[in-house]
């Protein structure tokens, strides 16, 4: 470690991970009530269930982005983190007002969290992935701002490179985006209209220029390619990224209400939005095969290739699938769009952060790479989690083509409920492979208490 | 490495090939195996730019093969109408097709370095 204060991100880190395990254990239960309704109930609803897995979810990646973001910048800026201390301190209290939502979510009706909270004030619930009640949403945008001031001092006043612009813009694109979450008009065709103003210009927007930045330094790091030709690389990801990406938002407003040629914008513009992620792969194996060195950390090399090839599919191949009005027609909110939102979620943003992680804890921890013994778990952790994503993107892929047909576009349509039976076994299987997402997790968690031989400190040549 | 054997006109047209390659799996189908072949044709056998033309063809018509027919087969085994049959061949169209195009990525960057596939043991 280079700077004293990248240490932070580690606290970042072992909370981000440990609400991960969160996430999944509501993800499997919520694959066992697809099933059997009455699982848990009444103790944990479905409905409730979903908004903490989805909560989580949010919730630590931006652990993970704060992390990463803590561990990088110093050591880009070549100086000290501009306040430590404050760095600290927002660790606190983000992590007590995510715990204390998260139980409000499972300890009282949703509805009297709402009156507890004074949502009355200044109605702010009841929106997917933005259910936080109003003070937390408050908590989020002071901790949001405190650390962009942190990081965007450091970065200002040391050394700048186009990794960490490209990561301050991404940074502040999000929070400034976020704040869309106070604006809920009475107009339900607005409402929605601005709810994806956060949720997709967040993934499709500014969430990609984190996702480029973390990615081309770590890709720096491990290939010892220079650095010139990463940045002509970020440079063109960025610009596709946002020019697809934020008219883009109209494959949201085919059918909410808004006029009809956000049916053409949207198509056409969300068409481009692989690109970006096409563009993302094309250069993490570019890189890789020019690489001047075999890094020691074998598993941070992997974590990263994955996410390049991962979030192309999820969100390249797997949104372009149902990104074009005609087809959204049919498939616009059916088990097309959690296939989709899974694949997506984790392979570009679960699997950026678990990269960053793999690259600096060893590092954080006193070594240059994790010992032979935990980097095989960990890669083996890699496999069990990827592969049984693609799994359940898979499942929800066959389920919702089914569910489309049937219910949407058969010449008798069946009823929502009766499809749903019908399309029963895909939930089993998806739970199934859920269970072995989970042993995947557990295991990579493991795999930093393992024992083993340390890897040599001295880099082979690659040939 | 061939290295020393290229020269700066076959580096050229080695990633044109893989780039026609890529474009017949994606954006232009057939015209960008035209692309392809017209490059085969200008290029000589042992050199990096025919090996490379060589690759591209032939992953092309294996990937044709494989998505095309094997896709016509399920739709004629599982019937057009009906629903299982389009589950099987998304499903399997997609990862596959997928999969082609992630190779031809590959090859793509490893003919920006003027290297074969798989390094010469
Ligand atoms: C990493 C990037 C991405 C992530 C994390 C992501 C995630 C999601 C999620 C969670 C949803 C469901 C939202 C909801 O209704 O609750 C969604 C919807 C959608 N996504 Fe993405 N997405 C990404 C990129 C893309 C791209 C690149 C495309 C297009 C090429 C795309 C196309 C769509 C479409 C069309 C929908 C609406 C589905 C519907 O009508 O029900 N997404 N996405
Ligand atoms: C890192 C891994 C995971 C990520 C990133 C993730 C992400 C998400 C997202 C974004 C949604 C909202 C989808 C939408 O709005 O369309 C969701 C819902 C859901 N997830 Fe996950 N999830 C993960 C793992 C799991 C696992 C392992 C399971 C269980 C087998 C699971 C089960 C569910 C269920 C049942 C829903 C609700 C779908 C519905 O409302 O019909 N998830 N998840
Ligand atoms: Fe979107």
């Amino acid at each position: 470690m280079k700077y004293e204060s990248q240490g932070i991100a580690k606290m970042y880190f072992i909370a981000a991970i440990g609400l991960f395990v969160g996430q999944i254990l509501f993800g499997v239960t919520m694959g066992l009530q697809y099933v059997w309704g009455d699982f848990l109930f009444p103790a944990i609803p479905f409905n409730v269930a979903r908004m903490v897995h989805t909560n989580l979810l949010i919730v630590w990646l931006l652990f993970g982005f704060m992390g990463s973001a803590y561990f990088l910048v110093p050591e880009e800026s070549e100086r000290e983190l501009y306040a430590p201390w404050l760095a600290k301190i927002m660790f606190w209290i983000f992590l007590v007002a995510g715990a204390l939502t998260i139980l409000g979510y499972l300890l009282v009706p949703y509805a009297t969290l709402a009156e507890m909270t004074m949502n009355n004030l200044l109605p702010t619930m009841g929106r997917e992935f933005l259910e936080q009640p109003t003070i937390t949403k408050i908590g989020i945008v002071i901790v949001a701002l405190a650390f962009l001031f942190n990081i965007g001092m450091t970065i200002l006043t040391g050394k700048k490179t186009v990794i960490t612009l490209v990561l301050l813009t991404g940074l502040a694109g999000l929070a400034v985006f976020f704040l869309f979450s106070f604006y809920v008009p009475d107009n339900l065709v607005l409402d929605k209209y601005f709810w994806w103003f956060v949720v997709h210009l967040w993934v499709e927007g500014v969430w990609e220029l984190i996702l480029a930045s973390f990615l081309a330094y770590v890709l720096i790091k491990v290939t010892g390619v220079d650095r010139e030709v990463i940045e002509k690389w970020l440079y063109i990801i960025i610009a596709m990224a946002l020019i697809s990406g934020l008219v883009g938002t109209g494959h949201h407003f085919f059918w909410i209400g808004t006029p009809d040629y956000w049916q053409w914008l949207g198509s056409i513009f969300s068409a481009l939005e692989p690109i970006p992620f096409f563009m993302m792969t094309l250069f993490a194996f570019n890189v890789v095969n020019k690489r001047r060195r075999d890094h020691a950390n074998k598993a941070a090399v992997l974590w990263a290739l994955g996410t390049a090839v991962m979030a192309f599919l999820g969100a390249g191949v797997w949104g372009f699938l149902h990104t074009l009005a005609p087809v959204n027609y049919y498939t616009h909110g059916t088990q097309i769009t959690a296939a989709h939102g899974h694949m997506a979620f984790y392979g570009a943003y679960v699997m950026v952060v678990l990269t960053m992680i793999s690259y600096s804890m060893p590092i954080m921890r006193g070594q240059k790479a994790a010992n032979v013994k935990a980097q095989a778990l960990e890669m083996w952790s890699f496999w069990l989690m990827t592969v049984s994503m693609v799994f359940i993107t898979l499942f929800l892929t066959g389920a919702g083509i089914l569910q489309v047909y049937l219910q949407r576009y058969s010449e008798a349509p069946l009823p929502f409920m009766v499809v749903q039976d019908k399309i029963a076994i895909f939930y089993w299987l998806r739970e199934l492979a859920g269970l072995v997402f989970l042993i995947g997790l557990l295991l990579y968690i493991y795999s930093f208490f393992a024992k083993g031989k340390e890897v040599g400190n001295i880099e082979a040549i690659a040939s | 490495m061939t290295n020393k054997f290229q020269n700066q006109q076959q580096l050229k047209n080695a990633s044109n090939a893989a780039l026609a390659s890529i474009l017949n799996l994606t954006l232009l189908p057939v015209i960008g195996f035209i692309a392809l072949y017209s490059i085969y044709k200008k290029t000589k056998p042992h050199n990096i730019d025919h090996y490379h033309a060589v690759l591209g063809m032939k992953i092309n018509i294996i990937a044709a093969i494989v998505l095309l027919l094997v896709t016509a087969l399920m739709i004629l085994l599982g019937g057009f109408d009906s629903p299982w049959t389009w589950v099987y061949v998304i499903s399997y169209f997609t990862i596959v097709h997928t999969t082609f195009i992630m190779i031809a990525l590959w090859v793509l960057v490893r003919s920006w370095s003027g290297d074969k596939l798989f390094n010469d043991a």
